[in-house]
């Protein structure tokens, strides 16, 4: 891993650099709210934030999606649709960087999926730690750090008057070689600074949730009375599950006109009483506790029993967005003192 | 300030009630400046209500999300009755309900609070931003004292209120079983100022606008489950067959959902903003829904959510309905 | 020379009333205007708004309703019921700032087929000077 260290003046230039040969992505600010979008300058940006309120999932998983298009008729055609980008994702947050891998597993499991494949391949994650969490940030829970460059390309860290960048692998290193001039390498000073800051974000995560042998606990508590006073609250707006960075349910449509169509995916919510309904009437998921209920289990029971990491990265949108305060450290830490 | 002590008395002698099923209050958040709604099953739970200016949230809503699940062989269903607590613009909703027959008066026990405005979660935030432990708040006359962390600052209730409480005409619940202190006349009047002063602007300019809010929205139907007023079995989205609203997320569905609700509400909207609240990119849901509100005054001298008796809006007419507009 | 513009207006016209006038328009020899697409419904006051919204979402740069004058209606009430609706949907387009006078609303008596064709060939004029609707347009570009 390289580590270096860019001034703050010598940074628009990087981004200028980096603009001309990819798609860039980064926080801008639009009608006072942050989200990720892709700017032409580096004066678009906006890196005055903690998160942005869509996460980036958005910039790979789709909203909506065309999986191909078609032409009905005795002269019928299917035109499959290609995906060639190269896209950087300039200011993504630790936590927000651990969903696209625990995402991949989602999306990589019996059957691949080509069109969130095919753009995680092509994009390059440029991190960018947490001098301030917020209140509801709780990443530490998941032995995680604000400042954890593991799951991206390169990371910068913001010391002061200048970034400390640390470059992880060949892909970093291909995108910055035409500014490498402009990187001088972390004298130990720099190296402490940067510890320091990492070390104080750590500090400020006031709260915490208890997630030691969380799925086994779940386990047992299933049919536990306990899920049906926390799913009491939800009124299913499906809030939680737009903004939650490990969130993939999807459901597809046909979208046609008298000439010309094309099948869609597009995101749905597990809070929805009609995403389990049946088509002999049947819903599985009748009640709200059931699907309150799934969807705790979802992130901390089912995704851990196969995929070996709870799905939960710790980033408090649901948190802070929730119309009716269910607070998901306060459910799942409750959840394992309930006794079976 | 709301005596929360005869509040608990009320609340236990209700669901000490054999025709009680549950009472659903609001109690502490788990953060910040939360308050978060609380049900209480046995008088014990009881204890656990409070309320204060922090109480925001429309609790009209619980009543219409009982789920009716398939019942055992034998199994009688259950008929007992909800308690609600509710302030004034709350229980307008409840009432708008039992006009439309949505509800019945007799499965409701509401327990009204004669209400002096709150405090919007979404301003407080902005003030106080940062990690914040304790909170306490208190009402005073025209100023809310707010002690974060042990500091208290007394900030003028102007600056903190949403937009409803500056122009709030019932603070007294409409409708209700038990009051908790005495009725509150209301010395403000809803002007519509905020919907005259963006009639000014031009069509082109007006579009431009609102183009831009319906391009932020996500379609995440917060603002349509989160209204106490929206209780279709099937809401008109999520019909398939056929499909009138299609699911994929561009300006002309964004469009046509934020323009769609807003008029299935006309003459049922009784302006508590929770939908507005509920949105989680901030779109201003409540002009449109003012923009209704005060055209359906002027135009049929109806008011949402007063009289229980009363015929909704549009299931009646009068015979010298305006029509100016028509050939 | 310019290709004029020409308006697509969806007519929804009420069975016993409208949509017999048209067709006294009709029999009657009487030019109007073929920009109006008509579907029948059989009341005014099947007219959801759903289906005008859906209507200049598809490409409608128009919608006319068509339904018996006040009293008149076959089922009693449904054109009253009808006249509330439009109303209150034309204030609410105009205030997200589409053009109120694409929706437009009449009373055509089955015996009126001269005034189907008037009524047909105001509309078209009127929107033809307010050009092609583009605000919520399906792009359907996928």
């Amino acid at each position: 891993m390289d580590k270096m260290i860019l001034s703050k003046s010598d940074f628009p230039k990087v981004i200028t650099e980096i603009i001309k040969k990819n798609n860039v992505y980064a926080p801008v600010k639009n009608n006072d709210t942050i989200i990720f979008d892709q700017i032409k300058k580096p004066s678009e940006m906006n890196l005055d934030f903690c998160n942005s309120k869509v996460p980036p999932k958005k910039l790979l998983f789709h909203q909506t999606e065309t999986l191909f298009k078609f032409t009905p008729g005795t002269k019928a055609k299917i035109e499959s649709v290609d995906i060639n980008e190269n896209n950087v994702i300039f200011g993504i947050r630790p936590c927000d960087a651990k969903s696209l891998a625990i995402l991949d597993h989602a999306f990589q499991g019996d059957f691949e999926d080509p069109y969130f494949l095919k753009r995680r391949k092509n994009t390059i994650l440029i991190g960018l730690s947490c001098n301030k969490p917020e209140l509801n940030c709780f990443c530490t829970s998941f032995d995680d750090s604000p400042a954890s460059s593991k799951y991206v390309d390169i990371l910068f860290t913001d010391i002061g008057d200048k970034y400390y960048v640390e470059i992880k692998n060949d892909k970093g290193k291909q995108l910055t070689k035409n500014i490498s001039n402009l990187l001088k390498p972390a004298t130990e000073n720099d190296t402490k600074k940067r510890k320091e800051v990492e070390q104080k974000a750590i500090n400020m995560i006031s709260r915490h949730q208890k997630t030691e042998g969380i799925a086994y606990k779940l386990d047992k508590i299933f049919e536990n009375p306990y899920w049906k006073k926390v799913a009491f609250k939800c009124v299913g707006c499906g809030t939680c599950t737009y903004l939650c960075p490990t969130c993939h349910c999807f459901d597809i449509q046909d979208e046609t006109t008298l000439t010309k169509g094309a099948r869609v995916r597009v995101w749905d919510t597990c809070m929805n009483p009609e995403y389990t309904l049946q088509a002999s009437g049947y819903n599985p998921r009748p009640a709200r506790t059931n699907r309150v209920r799934n969807r705790v289990y979802h992130k901390y029971n089912y995704y851990p029993k196969n995929y070996d990491v709870i799905a939960c990265v710790g980033c408090g949108r649901c948190i802070d967005l929730c119309p009716v305060n269910i607070d998901i450290i306060d459910v799942v830490t409750r959840a394992g003192e309930v006794k079976p | 300030m709301v005596d929360e002590k005869r509040l608990r008395d009320e609340v236990k002698k209700t669901i000490s009630r054999d025709d009680v099923k549950y009472v659903v209050g609001y109690e502490k958040g788990t953060y910040g400046f939360q308050a978060t709604p609380c049900f209480a099953y046995k008088p014990e739970d009881a204890d656990k209500f409070i309320f204060s200016p922090l109480c925001v949230h429309n609790l009209a809503v619980f009543p219409m999300l009982e789920e009716k699940p398939p019942l055992r062989k034998g199994e009688e269903p259950d008929t007992r009755k909800i308690g609600v607590v509710v302030k004034g613009c709350d229980s307008r909703a409840i009432v708008q309900i039992i006009q439309e027959k949505g509800l019945d008066r007799e499965k409701v026990v509401i327990i009204g609070i004669p209400c002096t405005g709150v405090i919007d979660p979404k301003k407080i935030k902005d003030k106080f931003p940062g990690h914040i432990k304790n909170v306490e708040v208190k009402d005073e006359d025209d100023k809310f004292i707010i002690t974060v962390d042990g500091k208290t600052q007394k900030i003028p209730k102007e600056e903190l209120m949403p937009d409803k409480c500056k122009t709030c005409e019932y603070p007294t619940p409409v409708l209700y079983d038990i009051l908790i202190g005495k009725e509150i006349k209301s010395t403000k009047k809803e002007g519509y100022d905020e919907v005259a002063s963006f009639e000014k602007k031009s069509l082109k300019d007006r579009w431009d606008y609102w183009e831009k809010q319906f391009e932020k929205c996500i379609r995440c139907y917060a603002c349509r489950n989160a209204c106490p007023l929206c209780y279709c079995k099937e809401c008109m989205v999520d019909q398939l067959n056929p499909q009138w609203v299609r699911r994929s997320v561009n300006l002309s569905e964004n469009t046509a959902w934020n323009l769609l609700r807003a008029f299935h509400l006309a003459g049922r909207c009784i302006g508590c903003g929770q939908c507005e609240r509920a949105c989680p990119m901030d779109i201003p849901l409540m002009k449109l829904n003012k923009k209704i509100e005060k055209e359906i005054k002027e135009m049929f001298e109806y008011i949402p959510g007063i009289n229980a008796e009363e015929k909704p809006l549009l299931a009646m007419f009068k015979p010298d309905d305006p029509e100016e507009f028509i050939l | 020379m310019k290709d004029k513009f020409e308006p697509n207006i969806i007519g929804f016209l009420c069975n016993w009333c409208s949509y017999a006038g048209a067709d006294l328009a009709g029999t009657s020899r009487i030019q109007y205007p073929p920009n109006l697409k008509v579907i029948r419904v059989m009341c005014s006051g099947r007219v959801n708004p759903i289906f005008v919204i859906n209507a200049l979402q598809q490409g409608a740069d128009g919608v006319l309703i068509g339904g018996c004058h006040p009293g008149d209606c076959h089922y009693e009430r449904g054109n009253y019921l009808a006249r509330r609706r439009m109303a209150i949907l034309k204030k609410l387009l105009e205030y997200t700032g589409i053009d109120p006078n694409r929706v437009r609303m009449t009373w055509v008596s089955a015996a009126e087929g001269n005034k189907f064709a008037e009524v047909v060939k105001e509309v078209t004029e009127d929107i033809r000077k307010l050009g092609p609707m583009q605000h919520f347009k399906r792009e359907n570009k996928w």
